[in-house]
């Protein structure tokens, strides 16, 4: 039985392997991004993954008039934090909806994909902020 | 099993009738023969002479980066190497992943650098502090006038026992992993290789502003102990609960399979930790 089980193991982690999948979940630092700039991208939500520490958005968008709309993926703070500074909840945002996003993108040249400050739905002009440290500042009681 | 002697039974008897009760300020005394007692009414009466050290108490993250450079602690000459290294790809980019594989921050590391929320809880003989995410877990300080175990057991938070001078919580933490990092952001930390040993002075400063000051003995990484003060601060009008947070979830993405069940499937992640794609609906 305990060989069945290592061997179930072993297919188990070269099935991962075999994806591509790294499985690394973590509090993370954000140097990764490119905290110097920031840009923009306007579209159409595809999925907010309510997830800790990391929320993921997906959206489908340009970042620039003229851009042909591919798939952005955005990573931000986790789901309490969110809660916290931004007035975020899981269904804050839903799939469709038209949003504008504001991001440090990745370092990495050529990537769609970023660290998210702000998110506007353009219907309503709702805005939702994601930057942590912003719930320090005075006056919030 | 044999029964006691009486005068052993009688000892013990007015051993108990002597003993003062709870009080707030508790200094340590040795390991009592009996641990986890009931608590009797006047223990949970002697709760309400604490501080109030209720609500959702955040981390103040802009003094954290502020103390990477004002407050290094004191690495010896071969963790000041390792430390330079991480500095030096995280400012390329590449910053090192210390927390891998959602393990906890561990203590004093939660401490540290957590960016998430905590809350903590008075019950007779315990203090205990639980993290909103899994990665923190949980503290739990002993306040019953226990010493910490003979036999060494490190776990991520080690053993902890407190006691009270007047209005502030003395910590006093040993047994703790030595894999645990000491660390001073996300991305710069080391395992502090056995023998820590922290010391804490938690109070409140000011009515919504609580002080942790740490005194952190780390013998195989620093060339003598490191004191920093980690703030959290608390925010009365807002109603906010602390969100479950399990940190594997970030590993995954919520689906439906074939069959109609609900289900978790993997993203993918970059090796510095930062999710790279997600699978479609």
């Amino acid at each position: 039985m305990r060989q069945l089980m290592k061997s179930i193991g072993a297919l188990a982690a070269m099935a991962l392997l075999g994806a591509g999948i790294t499985q690394v979940a973590a509090h993370h630092s954000a140097s990764m991004f490119d905290f110097s700039r920031t840009a923009a991208v306007k579209g159409s939500v595809v999925e907010l993954r309510w997830v800790n520490p990391h929320v993921t958005l997906t959206l489908n968008g340009s970042s620039s008039a003229g851009e042909a709309p591919a798939e952005w993926l955005m990573e931000t703070t986790s789901p309490g934090n969110l809660v916290r500074v931004g007035g975020w909840r899981r269904d804050a945002i839903k799939p469709g909806e038209q949003v504008e996003v504001l991001f440090h993108p990745l370092r990495e040249e050529g990537k769609k994909s970023g660290l998210m400050r702000q998110l506007t739905v353009l219907a309503t002009g709702e805005v939702f902020k994601a930057n942590i440290r912003e719930q320090e500042m005075p006056g919030l009681e | 099993m044999k029964p006691a002697p009486l005068c052993v039974v009688l000892a013990g008897l007015a051993a108990l009738l002597v003993a003062p009760p709870m009080v707030s300020a508790q200094a340590p005394k040795k390991t009592p023969t009996v641990i986890n007692p009931p608590p009797t009414a006047q223990d949970w009466a002697d709760i309400a002479k604490l501080p109030d050290w209720s609500g959702v108490w955040n981390p103040k993250i802009t003094d954290q980066d502020a103390q990477v450079k004002s407050n290094p602690p004191p690495w010896n000459e071969v963790a000041g190497k390792k430390v330079e290294q991480m500095f030096a790809e995280e400012k390329a980019g590449r910053p090192r992943l210390i927390f891998a594989n959602c393990l906890p921050e561990a203590h004093p590391s939660w401490m540290l650098v957590t960016h998430n929320a905590m809350e903590i809880l008075f019950t007779p003989g315990r203090v205990t502090m639980l993290g909103e995410s899994d990665g923190n877990r949980i503290r739990r300080i002993y306040t019953d006038g226990r010493g910490h175990p003979e036999a060494s057991d490190p776990t991520f938070h080690g053993h902890s026992i407190g006691h009270w001078e007047g209005d502030t919580l003395v910590v006093d933490t040993v047994d703790i992993l030595p894999q645990a990092p000491l660390a001073i952001s996300e991305a710069v930390g080391l395992p502090n290789n056995g023998d820590m040993h922290v010391i804490e002075r938690i109070h409140l400063a000011e009515k919504d502003i609580l002080h942790d000051d740490l005194e952190i003995i780390a013998p195989k990484i620093l060339t003598k102990p490191w004191k920093t003060t980690r703030i959290f601060f608390r925010q009365r009008a807002r109603k906010f609960d602390i969100v479950e947070g399990v940190c594997a979830t970030g590993d995954l993405a919520e689906r439906v399979n074939a069959e109609g069940d609900h289900i978790f499937v993997p993203v993918e992640k970059s090796e510095w930790g930062h999710t790279t794609a997600v699978p479609t609906k």
